[in-house]
């Protein structure tokens, strides 16, 4: 049962980040690809979290995966916005939002 | 070949898009590319550490998924200031 957990979550991880990178190469605008980047930085990293801690328990490799898993989590949506933004500057001369954009 | 061993190999694939986005669009779009490229290095790392079963391979990893922190974040402010 386990094994076969292990197959599925593994199946699932190639199959997230392949897409991720055919979405990236499919979309047309930057703020469209970093969408598809934010995903590789999400699901492919917890499948094989899952399938790491399902094929050896709490071991040491379990610890360094998810401690690679967690940084990955935590420094994707930094990344992403971070991008954007250098994306909006270079496009507008500024970051923030024009008076047209402000939700009201 | 174990089955951790077989996903590293396909998820080499993904390295085909990254690069055709990285090599004939503009910085931005290649910036995001070179990101999910990380995210994509430091998941096969994780594969072929488990794959091979050697614990202190599981290093590797850890320490691309910091690099790729900060070379995101560097190369964010330079692209959106200076470049």
């Amino acid at each position: 049962m386990s094994a076969l957990a292990v197959h599925v979550l593994l199946v699932v991880a190639v199959v997230a980040q392949l897409l991720s990178a055919l979405g990236l190469a499919v979309m047309r605008t930057a703020a469209d690809r970093l969408h598809y980047t934010s995903a590789a930085f999400t699901v492919g990293p917890f499948c094989v979290l899952a399938a790491v801690l399902l094929h050896t328990g709490m071991t040491t490799a379990g610890y360094d995966t998810i401690a690679t898993v967690g940084l990955l989590f935590l420094a994707g949506p930094v990344v992403v916005h971070a991008t954007a933004r250098a994306g909006r500057r270079r496009e507008l001369g500024d970051p923030r939002p024009r008076p047209e954009e402000r939700v009201r | 070949m174990n089955e951790f061993l077989l996903a590293a190999t396909a998820m080499l694939a993904g390295f085909v898009p990254v690069g055709v986005v990285c090599l004939r669009e503009g910085p931005i779009d290649a910036l995001a590319a070179l990101e999910l490229a990380g995210a994509l290095a430091t998941t096969i790392l994780l594969c072929l550490s488990e794959g091979f079963g050697r614990s202190f391979y599981f290093d590797v990893p850890v320490v691309c998924a910091a690099l790729t922190w900060v070379s995101g974040l560097v190369f964010a402010r330079f692209l959106g200031r200076h470049i």
